[in-house]
């Protein structure tokens, strides 16, 4: 599992500042920090940046590069010109967050990756917005991913993302992006997958955010998932993802394969990762109180 | 081959949940099948329509809604009474209007004052309907409690910021809780959660999962109750096993087109019998969704409503 770091962000007070102040320290000490982490990209999310957004990204790119030069960068802001800004300034092969599956954005788009031999997100939202199922997810993947082809970008470049929804308002969302999964190697060979891990628990109380977050991550990488966006500083979760957590992972793989599951014979930690597979599985509703019962 | 009616297998069941106290009750739930789906399971207490009073005499009623009532609209505790004894009401429910922090701002004391004296002037259960200012209902839900102890009434709205001392205030003095949601069935389970993580056993609990008004999302609020009743009854969801109850009329009458006058919008009839119809068609739909009670206001309507019902429930 790839992780991609999601920390640089606008919306956090401390990074949101620095961008407006062009303050490179509390920037430069956050890509650091991410690349000690392990993470396989970091990602510098500008928001909407609507306003010297190409001059912006340019900056923040440059000055996380002054630091760290080795760990490739994903660009992540709706304004289109800042992202072609940041390509034209990045090292290495960058990650375009993202690219839609709408005309009148993926037409603009997808010349710029291509132009910069650029990778991408193919983000699975369409004219109407998101999709309501898995098969919607492939008919616009499959859209998406033809015209990149067109545009000359291999499959190997395409960072599918079928939209993480969070569990406590949207749980058939949550169910329906894992059955799309394996769909996504039969949709091109070649194909790489993503998606912002976090917004699974957007809403679900703070402290127990994280066990929401690794367990769906777990069990998207069972169905297919190449990488994620996700919190780089949650040890237990780049554990998981670094093949250091056999435990956890296997006793999801139980509760997915519907295997029995003795829960006396667990850890209360395991105990967690079962309710909370069982959750996401679908096989109860959820509430902010799922792990005590 | 003969054909063979598909069936739903029912793992769960509706608690069966008494109100009021002595030989004033009333008992909804138990049910074990789909609303009136009576081929597949059984319904052991029909839904109950109770009927609203207000707490002070309403103003801005459409005149068709005051008509019925005009004789005791300013005298609560009267206006109780002839619910029950001319309209055979089995639960009356006292919307707590004059408390609204808004506008009459009655104090806590005051409301309780006129809720004791309206619980002992009718031999039914007495449910009580704060402004869902979670403040200002907190207090007046708290002094109901205490004033009308042992009388088992129900207090509502609790919604989650004042669920742990309204919560508290029902077990010490005895009364129901209506846990009430926003149309949401996550929201619903989370709040039957914490008032049972309270210690406020499920045989006090009635649920409220907030309705709409004919046009004003009664969808939203059908499709939730449709799924907290799937939830419970084929999901074995626990949690979601609490009766409903649902405060109609309230809604109904006061969108525009309860009163907007036949000029205004001639293609809608006659206003007073539209009403009438809206309210009895709302009702319609709750009770199909799964309601065990269903606050309501006219007399017509709750006709129209009752037969249904029966209708529904009749053997054959």
């Amino acid at each position: 599992m790839l992780l991609i770091g999601e920390s640089l962000n606008v919306i956090s007070t401390k990074i949101g500042r620095a961008f407006k102040e062009r303050n490179p320290v509390p920037i430069q000490e956050e890509a650091k920090k991410q690349k000690e982490l392990g993470m396989d990209f970091i990602d510098i999310n500008l928001g909407p940046a609507r306003k010297g957004g190409p001059e912006l990204m340019e900056w923040v790119v440059k000055t996380v590069q002054e630091v760290v030069d080795d760990v490739p960068l994903a660009l992540d802001t709706s304004n289109i010109e800042a992202i072609e800004a940041g390509l034209a300034v990045c090292n290495g092969r960058p990650l375009i967050n993202s690219i839609m599956c709408r005309p009148a954005r993926y037409e603009k788009m997808l010349p710029i990756c291509a132009k910069y031999n650029a990778r991408m997100i193919a983000l699975l939202w369409g004219p109407h917005g998101m999709p309501r199922d898995e098969h919607e997810r492939a008919e616009l993947a499959v859209e998406l991913v033809y015209a990149a082809n067109e545009a000359g970008i291999a499959n190997e470049d395409i960072f599918i993302d079928g939209i993480v929804t969070p569990v406590n308002v949207q749980q058939d969302q949550v169910y329906s992006l894992l059955q799309f999964m394996p769909m996504v190697q039969d949709l091109g060979e070649g194909l790489r997958s993503t998606c912002g891990l976090s917004n699974v628990s957007n809403g679900s109380p703070n402290h127990l955010r994280p066990i929401i977050n690794r367990t769906y991550m777990v069990m998207l990488e069972k169905n297919g998932l190449y990488s994620a966006i996700a919190d780089a500083y949650d040890k237990d979760l780049v554990d998981i993802a670094r093949g250091r957590r056999s435990d956890i992972v296997e006793i999801i793989g139980k509760v997915m394969d519907e295997e029995p599951i003795d829960m006396s014979s667990i850890s209360k930690e395991l105990q967690d990762y079962v309710k909370t597979a069982r959750i996401l599985l679908k096989k109860a509703l959820y509430s902010d109180s799922w792990l005590e019962l | 081959m003969s054909f063979e009616i598909p069936k739903i297998n029912y793992t769960g069941k509706v608690k069966e949940i008494t109100i009021g106290a002595g030989n004033k009750t009333a008992t909804v739930g138990g049910r074990d099948c789909f609303p009136f789906h009576l081929f597949e399971g059984s319904m052991p207490h029909k839904p109950i329509i109770a009927m609203e009073i207000w707490d002070m005499e309403p103003e801005g009623w459409p005149e068709a809604a005051i008509e019925p009532f005009k004789d005791v609209i300013s005298d609560p505790p009267a206006w109780a009474k002839k619910c029950v004894e001319e309209y055979g009401a089995q639960i009356i429910v006292v919307q707590l209007k004059s408390t609204d922090p808004n506008d009459k701002d009655r104090s806590a004391d005051e409301a309780a004052d006129m809720a004791k004296k309206i619980v002992d002037a009718v031999p039914v259960p007495v449910v009580f309907w704060g402004t869902a200012v979670n403040e200002k209902d907190e207090k007046v839900l708290k002094k109901i409690a205490e004033v009308c102890e042992g009388e088992n009434v129900s207090l509502s709205p609790v919604e989650e910021p004042i669920h742990k001392g309204v919560g508290a205030s029902a077990l010490g003095y005895k009364h129901t809780v209506v846990a009430s949601t926003p149309i949401d069935i996550n929201l619903a389970k989370q709040l039957n959660i914490l008032l049972g993580n309270l210690g406020v056993p499920d045989s006090q609990l009635l649920n409220d999962p907030t309705t709409g008004g004919l046009g004003y999302g009664i969808e939203y609020a059908y499709s939730v109750m449709e799924r907290i009743t799937q939830a419970g009854l084929t999901q074995e969801d626990e949690k979601l096993q609490i009766p409903m109850i649902n405060n109609l009329g309230n809604e109904i009458w006061k969108c525009k087109e309860a009163s907007q006058p036949e000029e205004e919008v001639p293609n809608m009839g006659e206003p007073g019998r539209r009403a009438i119809l809206m309210e009895a068609v709302g009702a319609v739909c709750y009770l199909l969704a799964g309601s065990d009670i269903l606050i309501m206001r006219h007399p017509e309507s709750i006709k129209l409503a009752q037969e249904m019902i029966d209708d529904l429930m009749a053997e054959n």
